[in-house]
């Protein structure tokens, strides 16, 4: 089969693949496991990106003080003092069912009405990121409720995006080695298609044929194991993806959803056996014209 | 057209195959290359055909240097050659058809001409009934016949073979040196290595004989058509 980008060259070498047939299976498996952890990278990427911008837009203040009395003016003092800062879009006090469900992880499910001292919490929201001091804002509300507190998430976001960047690092680093396996594996597997071509090879170069001309038919091989194989591997890793999707919204786990992948990501992993083809064609090109430059 | 001055020629580390060789093939020439086994005409023929460099000496190809040609360059001297193997080397997944393309194929012919060229020049090595048969079907003479075919296609400056008429019959030799001294006609410069006596005296072309790596010259006359002597098989 001649390829319009490669041009009429003659086709010596057998269809049988002989030497290489694996190849495309050892390809579809490598891109299988590329495409599950780029996809993983990319969701974690996107996820956290969306995470931090809808907590860099909110703030929570916590009245702490134990008389309920001094909690509410406080809480009243503090709602005014808030709504009146610039850059602040909304202050409201966090509905009492709400506070419970947030700290039953720890102390189980109580009543409302358990008597257990429960501060009472403000929900900020901002304008926009960053608009706000938060610093001086703390400061301003210490001075209007004695024991308030403001939380900008920085402390705990800074542990987890710490942890997310190490995570995408080493998914990064698992691309990298399967990427370099490959090309391994392209190299062996183009070596052993040289030898077992190297009498056609001879006889195309002794009848003048240039290195181009005999690479390129390598090209298109290697090209095509590429592009196949890595079609597959990549379309079995679609699928096990959308399975967990799937599985993920049956289970209705919030968090477990927010850390998979979306279909934006999935339409990026279509990119990946190109870039496997490439990659497979480029290695075998430049192996072959290693080779071919030891003959005369 | 081709000339070698002092030329030797060894395979790695071991001792010379070829000695101080020195003779010149003047364009359109038709010469033989004798000598009992070992004697260095495998090697002298790789030379000729560019598929090895020599340890010393000179050679000038088509005029030029050979020294001094870069490899990039060497593809293009090659379509000018023709080569016909002992062991035929065709490409045992193409037919025979696909075999004697090659050359055309690599040339850069159209399509429409190389099925042409391959059809007829086929018909006249007398396999146009098995042009589509691979070579593990084919007897060693249709074989040969094939090798022979795909050396000539392109009309080489040089034809180089060697025995080419070892695997057939008297008769078909006979019709396939027909067809090399009509190359020859052509202007096509000839160098065939053969260990047939008989055939070597019939065409009466001059000879070149190696023996240990050293060479001597016997001149000849103009190569006689075995058609036209009547020679007979």
């Amino acid at each position: 089969m001649n390829l319009p980008f490669f041009g009429e060259t003659p086709v010596f070498l057998p269809k049988d693949q002989a030497g290489d047939g694996l190849l495309p299976w050892v390809i579809g498996v490598m891109l299988f496991l590329t495409g599950l952890a780029t996809a993983m990278g990319l969701a974690l990427g996107q996820g956290l990106d969306r995470w931090s911008e809808g907590l860099a837009t909110t703030l929570t203040v916590q009245i702490v003080d134990a008389d309920e009395g001094v909690r509410a003016r406080q809480t009243e003092d503090a709602l005014k003092m808030l709504r009146a800062t610039p850059g602040v879009a909304k202050a409201e006090v966090m509905a009492d069912a709400d506070v419970m469900a947030l700290i039953s992880p720890w102390l189980g499910d109580l009543p409302i009405d358990a008597g257990l001292p429960v501060p009472t919490l403000i929900h900020v929201e901002l304008d926009k990121a960053g608009v706000v001091n938060t610093a001086g804002l703390a400061e301003r509300l210490r001075a209007t409720a004695k024991g308030a507190r403001l939380d900008d998430h920085q402390a705990w976001m800074a542990s987890i995006l710490e942890l997310v960047a190490a995570l995408r690092l080493l998914l990064l680093g698992i691309v990298a080695l399967i990427v370099l396996s490959t090309v391994a594996i392209v190299i062996f597997g183009c070596r052993a298609g040289l030898a077992t071509h190297r009498d056609s090879i001879e006889i195309m170069h002794m009848m003048g044929a240039e290195d181009s001309m005999i690479a390129s038919a390598f090209d298109r091989r290697y090209l095509l194991h590429g592009l196949v194989g890595g079609l597959g591997g990549i379309v079995m890793a679609i699928l096990v993806i959308l399975a967990l999707l799937h599985l993920a919204e049956q289970m209705g786990q919030g968090l477990l959803t927010a850390s998979l992948p979306g279909s934006g990501v999935l339409w990026w992993l279509l990119l990946l056996p190109v870039i496997a083809g490439a990659v497979t064609m480029g290695t075998a090109r430049i192996t072959v014209r290693r080779a071919l430059l030891e003959l005369v | 057209m081709i000339s070698f001055e002092n030329v030797g020629m060894r395979y790695g580390m071991g001792g010379e195959v070829l000695s101080d060789i020195t003779f010149r093939l003047e364009r359109g020439s038709f010469h033989f290359l004798v000598g009992p086994s070992g004697a260095g005409k495998t090697s002298l023929l790789k030379l000729l055909y560019l598929a090895r460099r020599p340890s010393r000496g000179l050679i000038h190809f088509f005029d030029k240097d050979l020294a001094r040609i870069e490899r990039e360059e060497l593809p293009r001297l090659r379509r000018r050659i023709g080569v016909v193997f002992q062991d035929f080397r065709l490409l045992d997944h193409l037919s025979a058809f696909d075999n004697v393309a090659l050359p055309l194929q690599i040339k850069g012919a159209k399509r429409v001409q190389i099925a042409d060229h391959v059809e007829e020049l086929l018909s006249w090595v007398g396999l146009k009934d098995r042009m589509h048969a691979r070579p593990a079907t084919l007897s060693g003479g249709e074989k040969q016949r094939v090798a022979i075919a795909r050396a000539v296609i392109n009309k080489p400056d040089l034809l180089v073979a060697d025995e080419p008429t070892g695997n057939v019959d008297p008769e078909m030799a006979m019709r396939l040196m027909h067809l090399f001294v009509e190359l020859n006609k052509i202007g096509t410069t000839i160098v065939i290595a053969s260990h047939d006596q008989h055939l070597v005296e019939t065409i009466g072309a001059p000879v070149l004989s190696l023996d240990k790596g050293n060479m001597t010259y016997h001149a000849g006359g103009k190569p006689r058509d075995p058609d036209e002597t009547g020679a007979q098989p």
